[in-house]
């Protein structure tokens, strides 16, 4: 079979602000499993969409061959036989129709170009040759809304495959998947690249997973290349993860002593629930501690958080507070157990946007501003007026409306709201992302003050140097489960990596 | 949830698809016990070939309104203006026919055109304006209204009327019979199962319909497969104003004339002869032929219960319970996000 080759030479790309991807040297050739790694943001994605014609502008040049290509449009690279299945896997699935149109649905738009009237036994057909040659068993009537996680993802690759490929981009298949799901996967990339002149580049932050799969890795940090190796059976994770982190460390917040309760205030025992993504989790806060939860992205850290403010269904388990039982089914007896919550996704579940700073701070306890249901727009108003004080919100008034502050103004907000309402257990999910360094020292000052009230924090981040300056301890998920209970300061980020991408714990 | 609290019982995998299995018939079986309960009750004067005839008759109106809904919400559209654009359709209809005497066919194409024309500003509104669906068509239905009303003069156009503002004497003072005869039976059956069979055989077998099903199932996943999701919602667009201007000229014969707002209430029992249409067979999305059972069960109901001496005013309350259980078979048993 013929050998073609697809490479980068000095791409770089920006976005406002951020340089994405600066002067990237990327190769890969027909026949290969090649794993690309990095952090979160390190640019994997960002070159797997230049590749798949997903970012048209970007500077430097593709090649596929000796020839340069111009890669400014989906059907551009789709043309050339380079196909993306995306992380979003039901962005790109009509749900309402059934697996065999689904995996025809380009072949049908370029390739029957006069044929007004559909041939639905040769459609069914022609769907089913590419499953079976693929070994996947998903009946081609079925509608796709009925079909799992994993099944979708297959009938995506079918899909990708139906047309010319050469080049296949799996940006994170396994995120959603479960252990068996996963093992089908594997066995179908590798069934792919043995009967088909096919390159599969296969990002993951799973490393156990890429050294499992995979004969060479590229790891990104920065938006820079770093290394490219191949996978040989020395290879290890902790050789992967190094080079991944690299040496450099943010700056560090140095945190007040606040002094922590004895025994176990907040406690969660054997939780799950999320559909899967929390499973048989027990953590505990004590009073006045933060505890960190770390893990990459799609290990179930916002899945936990939500499961204990009971916005998702649990399954099993318990959470009790000062030894008493809580009940928790839905946000709202979350909040009456003296429970906040500060969303990931601010502007969407965090603040009201379209409402005034005022409204928003007092939006969690209302009713502490209220006389006989009738609200008393004066306690709000010195009630916003102490927040914006006491928190460093910068805005012109109270009156303004949040959706016109920065990010990290939003978010004190978003904090602040539930700072009014007093509670006894917080829980932050990403409180900084998006947040400029400034607001975040801000945002963690503030935390640290809940803590000298005598509260317990939870604290989710991805980003593991701010849990190592702001945690006493931390918990490290993996596929929603507790890999690891680590005192931080015992432990390092590479620790912390290790454990995140799945280590076992057999280290000291 | 209970599939992973329970997740290996094969009992209740059986009993959920058995489940399954009735709300995706739910529409059929409800239309077969209809016809069994009133059989028993009222024997041949329900189940006489004259009776399924009547009701044949009585939904082949709703039905045609409900393919032209089927279309447009087939490619994730909506339309709330489709019954106020039939109305100017018939007032064109009959005006050409009695006002100007052209022949029969010719009113036909020309109500036909000027539905399609008329139908530019609803793709204009949605496509360039980008305004919502929704919301441009519940806009344009007052345009309809009284765009229609100022050609009529206010008035209905039937025979034996002068022609508003000029006042002239019309060219044609009575209906012909095959004018008449477009809104009897058989006609107006025939008319309406050949509307049903051209969008069935355009929905299901052509490519163009299924790309209309793929837009408006995941316009994301449409647009990234190559499909011109824009031509695609104009072209159900102009399907929709063919069947809406055929609409209106069923409703034209049948009354004898284009009476003023002669098809507006067609608009909600057509939308739900749609949405009672939608889970049939666990299509699940509108569909032509589940849209035909839709219209079938409302007139079933319409007709037996007036059979069984039910007052005609209490009607709208049972056909308004039958929507909704149809509703509750499509939506209660989803998954919650």
């Amino acid at each position: 079979m013929d050998q073609l080759t697809l490479g980068t030479r000095n791409v770089s790309l920006e976005f406002p602000g951020v340089k994405a991807l600066s002067n990237v040297d990327f190769e890969i050739t027909t026949g290969e499993i090649r794993a690309v790694v990095g952090a979160n943001g390190a640019g994997k994605s960002t070159l797997m969409k230049v590749l798949a014609g997903a970012n048209p502008d970007y500077m430097g040049e593709v090649y596929l061959g000796d020839k340069t290509v111009d890669l400014r449009t989906t059907m551009a690279a789709k043309k050339l036989g380079i196909q993306i299945v995306y992380q979003e896997i039901d962005t790109a699935l009509v749900p309402t129709l059934s697996v065999a149109e689904n995996v025809m649905l380009s072949h049908m738009v370029v390739e029957t170009h006069g044929h007004p009237m559909l041939d639905w036994n040769k459609l069914r057909r022609q769907a089913q040759e590419v499953l079976d040659r693929l070994h996947i068993s998903v009946s081609v009537r079925t509608l796709v809304q009925n079909l799992s996680l994993a099944q979708k993802q297959m009938v995506l690759i079918a899909k990708a495959v139906v047309s010319k490929c050469n080049f296949l981009i799996l940006d994170e298949p396994t995120a959603p998947l479960s252990d068996t799901e996963t093992a089908e996967l594997f066995r179908l990339v590798k069934h792919l690249r043995e009967t088909q002149n096919i390159a599969i580049v296969f990002i993951s932050h799973r490393i156990n997973e890429v050294i499992q799969i995979c004969e060479k890795y590229t790891v990104m940090r920065n938006g820079e290349i770093v290394d490219t190796a191949p996978i040989t059976g020395a290879t290890t994770t902790r050789e992967i993860v190094e080079k991944m982190l690299g040496r450099t460390f943010e700056e560090t917040f140095r945190r007040e002593h606040v002094p922590i309760g004895e025994a176990a205030s907040f406690q969660v025992s054997h939780l799950s629930g999320a559909a899967g993504k929390v499973n048989d989790v027990s953590i505990h806060v004590k009073k006045g501690e933060i505890v960190g939860i770390a893990g990459l992205v799609g290990a179930g850290k916002s899945e936990l958080c939500k499961t204990i403010f009971g916005a998702y269904a649990k399954t099993g388990g318990s959470i009790s507070l000062d030894g008493a039982t809580l009940k928790i089914a839905t946000p709202s007896h979350a909040v009456k157990n003296r429970i906040a919550f500060v969303p990931e996704e601010r502007r969407k579940e965090g603040v009201l946007v379209h409402e005034t700073v005022s409204f928003n701070l007092s939006a969690a306890c209302l009713k502490n501003f209220c006389t006989a249901s009738f609200i008393r727009k004066k306690k709000v108003d010195a009630n916003a007026q102490r927040y914006v004080e006491d928190l460093g919100i910068s805005t012109p008034s109270i009156r303004q409306l949040v959706k016109n502050l920065s990010g990290g103004n939003q978010q004190k907000v978003a904090v602040g709201k539930w700072m009014a309402a007093d509670c006894d257990v917080y829980i932050f999910d990403e409180p900084t992302k998006g947040v400029d360094v400034g607001a975040k020292q801000d945002i963690f000052h503030l935390i640290t003050e809940i803590t000298k009230r005598g509260c317990s924090v939870i604290y989710a981040s991805c980003e593991n140097t701010e849990l190592l300056s702001l945690t006493d301890r931390i918990y490290v998920l993996y596929d929603g489960k507790v890999m690891a209970e680590l005192a931080t300061a015992e432990t390092n980020e590479d620790e912390i990596m290790y454990y995140a991408v799945g280590g076992k714990a057999v280290r000291a | 949830m209970q599939a992973s609290l329970y997740p290996n019982l094969p009992g209740l995998q059986k009993r959920k698809q058995t489940f399954r299995f009735l709300l995706d018939w739910a529409a059929i079986i409800t239309l077969g016990l209809c016809f069994v309960i009133f059989t028993v009750i009222k024997g041949n004067s329900f189940l006489s070939v004259d009776n399924m005839i009547n009701i044949l008759r009585a939904m082949s109106i709703t039905t045609v309104f409900g393919i032209a809904a089927t279309v447009t919400m087939a490619a994730d559209g909506f339309d709330m203006s489709a019954c106020t654009l039939a109305s100017c359709a018939a007032y064109v209809f009959v005006s050409m026919y009695l006002w100007y005497g052209l022949a029969l066919w010719l009113c036909v194409v020309l109500s036909i055109l000027v539905t399609l024309v008329m139908y530019q500003l609803t793709m204009f509104l949605i496509l360039v304006c980008k305004v919502p669906d929704m919301l441009a068509t519940c806009a344009l239905m007052f345009v309809h209204q009284g765009l229609g009303q100022w050609y009529i003069g206010g008035g209905a156009v039937s025979t034996g009327m002068r022609l508003p503002r000029t006042g002239a004497l019309p060219a044609r003072t009575t209906l012909s019979d095959s004018f008449s005869a477009i809104g009897r039976a058989p006609w107006i059956i025939v008319i309406m199962l050949l509307c049903v069979l051209a969008a069935y055989v355009f929905l299901e077998y052509t490519k163009h319909g299924r790309f209309i099903y793929a837009m408006g199932g995941n316009r994301q996943a449409a647009k990234l497969s190559g499909i011109n999701i824009k031509a695609y919602r104009y072209m159900a667009g102009m399907i929709t104003g063919v069947f809406i201007a055929i609409g209106g000229i069923l409703v034209a014969s049948r009354g004898s004339s284009a009476q003023v707002m002669c098809c507006d209430n067609y608009l909600m029992q057509s939308l739900a002869a749609v949405f009672v249409g939608r889970s049939v067979g666990g299509a699940e999305k509108p569909n032509a032929l589940g849209t035909l059972v839709g219209a079938m069960l409302v007139s079933t109901l319409e007709n037996g219960l007036t059979i069984c001496a039910v007052s005609y005013y209490v009607l709208p309350a049972v056909k308004g319970t039958v929507l909704a259980l149809a509703l509750i078979a499509a939506y209660a048993g989803k998954k919650e996000e």
